[in-house]
């Protein structure tokens, strides 16, 4: 049971907010500002998510996953094995829409994806792994784990305010 | 991605994080938010006026799914948010919505409606409620810009 489950319009242009915000924060305060934002983000808005990973249940996060991106009309797959959920994104709904609005994705842009899955996961049984393959195009990991051990993540450009 | 539905309960935590900086940091950002908005909106305000906001704000109303009434005088347009989601969403989150949540609508409006020529009473009538009214008039050199809380 999802705890936010918006229906009725988008105003997909708040991913253009989300670029200006992410670009203003890790610019001035790097990526430490931003992984504290984030941390809050994932651990305090979505609280019921996170304490459902800190007892081993991924599947709010899974159904978080399914109907946002199905809302916002992404080209994805998600596929569950038993140690692994992979999310792999061909076209990112939030990197559409900020070309068709003319903006240029921030370095820090995907960081809002990158941090928040390793805030997710922080003091959990699962570990994130996430890697952007291009723009608009991703593919996030939830593993299992049996010892808590460093987030991991990789992009393809430079990361954003290091 | 933060779901663009959800990005107002990120929004939130930004404002308490540039909060807890202090030193004008949560003000200045109102003021690059607004410079970033005049890229949707100021043109549009600038030719078409009054007018041109009330088609901004129209939009807004549905697509961020408002109960809202916009209503074009020929001196002044009047906005009357009897639901405010942004608002909404900030309170209905297990995080806490930022005490001063609402300020950030006057602090992106008010400095972009002055380059447009206009000024406007915000009356964001009370922080914990997901109400609020503007009226925009074309400036006036005897009477400012004002927001206040009226409780009203």
């Amino acid at each position: 049971m999802l705890r936010y489950r918006e229906t009725g319009e988008l105003h997909k242009d708040f991913h253009g907010s989300m670029n200006a915000a992410v670009e203003y924060v890790g610019s001035r305060y790097g990526r430490d500002g931003l992984r504290e934002v984030f941390r809050n983000t994932a651990q305090k808005v979505y609280r019921s998510i996170y304490e459902n990973l800190k007892a081993g249940d991924w599947s709010e996060l899974l159904e978080h996953w399914d109907y946002f991106m199905t809302r916002e009309g992404a080209d994805f797959a998600i596929e569950v094995t038993d140690g692994e959920a992979v999310m792999t994104v061909r076209r990112c709904p939030a990197v559409e829409h900020l070309r068709k609005l003319g903006m240029t994705p921030s370095e820090c842009f995907c960081d809002q994806t990158v941090l928040l899955n390793e805030a997710w996961c922080e003091g959990t049984p699962f570990e994130a792994v996430t890697e952007i393959t291009g723009e608009g195009r991703c593919v996030q990991k939830i593993r299992k784990r049996s010892t808590l051990n460093i987030q991991r993540s990789t992009l393809n450009a430079q990361g954003c305010g290091t | 991605m933060i779901p663009s539905d959800q990005f107002v309960r990120f929004y939130n935590e930004v404002f308490k994080f540039l909060d807890a900086k202090g030193g004008g940091a949560l003000e200045a950002y109102y003021r690059t938010v607004s410079e970033q908005q005049e890229r949707h909106c100021l043109a549009l305000f600038k030719a078409e006026g009054l007018a041109g906001m009330k088609a901004y704000w129209d939009r807004i109303a549905v697509e961020e799914n408002c109960d809202m009434t916009c209503t074009l005088h020929a001196d002044r347009l009047e906005i009357v948010m009897r639901r405010c989601p942004s608002l909404g969403k900030a309170m209905d989150n297990d995080a806490g919505a930022f005490e001063r949540y609402c300020d950030h609508c006057p602090g992106w409006i008010l400095p972009l409606l002055a380059k447009a020529g206009c000024r406007c009473d915000y009356d964001i009538i009370d922080r914990t409620l997901p109400q609020c009214r503007l009226t925009i008039c074309p400036n006036d050199p005897q009477r400012a810009s004002r927001i206040r809380v009226s409780g009203l």
